[in-house]
């Protein structure tokens, strides 16, 4: 019998990469993938953890959706924010989630946020930058609250308080000034919306609403769009047609039922026999 | 491969090789292939060698470590499950599934790409007769 190789298959196929690399020589522009582009941020307070992010996928000049989900889930209390290629930042993501999932079943220990980073990290430098993920994780396990920030290349970086994507400067300007060590939950709050915001206000590819997430020991609160200061003004103007702007000139109603014939099944008398 | 420290594929020569498309001759196999070019005979470049390698030599350096600690014996008789566990009654064109394997290897515990995409990058076979010939004479 024969061997197969011990080793799972890389998983892509990369007969058609003489063509591609041909007609990118010639002119034709590889298509472009939906971005997040993005503001998003992590900061620690007293209790443990905020994350916060702007809602904004762009795709080149326009905006894809203008209220998408950048926080995404790891495990309860583990969240990750991801900005640049949108499907590398879903499905990097959720594949992590699922194998800490199996992890915690096989340790039988509550997951740690460096487990989830040392995978994340070892995924995107097997792929050397081709996966778009820079990554902001955050999350409270048994040693306390972390938080770690993931380049797309593979290299991290552990610190109080974090911004990625391209409104990180605005974001991290707001940090720089605010930022003090075991601030209140509110205090926090209030300086992580301001920090996205600031993102949302003068960076082009962040804009929408502003996502938080509270991590803390006992539980995780997610505030989807908890500030909107972008929401569309009413019109003063009411655009509807009245009834009757049309007139019409002839009707003709055609019945679907052609020809009706009614038989009565067995309401004659021919009644359950329960004797 | 040989035994080394390294955890990232080298970088290899670029080269252009027949290997693919040789029949049984040693050349390459116009009847089957088409005519011989460029396309068939490049390989996919620094990036396709790095993934498809990445595992063998992360591997091949805990192997080496383990042969450090513990003694050449060690390594040869992970090799030696893993070669008398490989061993496959499966036809080539059928999807293959080897669960032993994955548990010796590690896998039973996480979850890949390529298990849940089922392997959709390459299709049924051209032919079952040149793929059963490739298995049986190995």
């Amino acid at each position: 019998m024969s061997q197969q190789s011990a080793f799972s298959s890389s998983g892509f196929d990369f007969s058609n990469s003489v063509r591609n690399n041909f007609l990118q020589e010639k002119g034709m522009p590889l298509p472009k993938a939906t971005s997040t582009g993005t503001t998003i941020v992590g900061c620690l307070f007293k209790d443990g953890i905020i994350l916060g992010a702007d809602t904004r996928a762009t795709e080149g000049e326009i905006i894809a959706d203008k209220n998408c989900e950048k926080i995404h889930y790891i495990t309860e209390s583990i969240r990750c924010c991801g900005a640049g290629t949108a499907a590398d930042t879903e499905f990097t993501t959720a594949s992590i989630s699922s194998n800490m999932e199996l992890h915690a079943l096989s340790t039988g220990r509550k997951p740690r946020v460096v487990t989830v980073m040392t995978m994340l990290k070892q995924y995107l430098f097997q792929y050397q930058g081709h996966v778009g993920a820079a990554l902001v994780l955050g999350g409270v396990d048994s040693t306390g609250p972390h938080l770690f920030t993931i380049h797309p290349h593979g290299s991290t970086d552990k610190l109080p308080y974090v911004t990625m994507g391209s409104g990180s400067l605005a974001a991290m300007a707001v940090f720089e000034s605010s930022w003090k060590p075991n601030m209140e939950r509110n205090e926090a709050l209030a300086l992580v919306s301001a920090a996205v915001s600031a993102g949302i206000f003068n960076d082009l590819g962040s804009g929408s609403n502003v996502d938080a997430c509270i991590i803390t020991a006992t539980q995780t609160e997610m505030l989807r769009n908890f500030v909107k200061p972008n929401e569309r003004v009413e019109k003063e103007r009411h655009y509807t047609f009245r009834r009757g702007t049309t007139a019409w000139k002839s009707e003709n109603i055609r019945d679907l039922i052609v020809n009706e014939d009614i038989t009565l099944v067995g309401a004659t008398g021919d009644a359950m026999d329960t004797s | 491969m040989e035994p080394s420290y390294r955890i990232v594929p080298p970088s290899q020569i670029k080269t252009a090789s027949i290997s693919d498309t040789a029949g049984s001759l040693g050349l390459h196999d116009t009847l089957h292939y088409g005519i011989r070019s460029l396309a068939t005979e490049m390989r996919g470049g620094q990036f396709e060698n790095r993934i498809a390698k990445w595992e063998e030599t992360q591997d091949n350096a805990r192997l080496h470590m383990l042969a450090n600690l513990y003694g050449p014996s060690a390594p040869m008789r992970l090799l030696m499950e893993r070669q008398i566990v490989s061993a496959s009654p499966h036809m080539p064109g059928m999807p293959q599934s080897n669960i032993h394997l994955d548990i010796l290897m590690g896998r039973d515990e996480t979850l890949d790409p390529t298990d849940f995409f089922l392997g959709l990058e390459s299709g049924p076979p051209l032919s079952i007769h040149n793929e059963m010939e490739k298995k049986l004479r190995l």
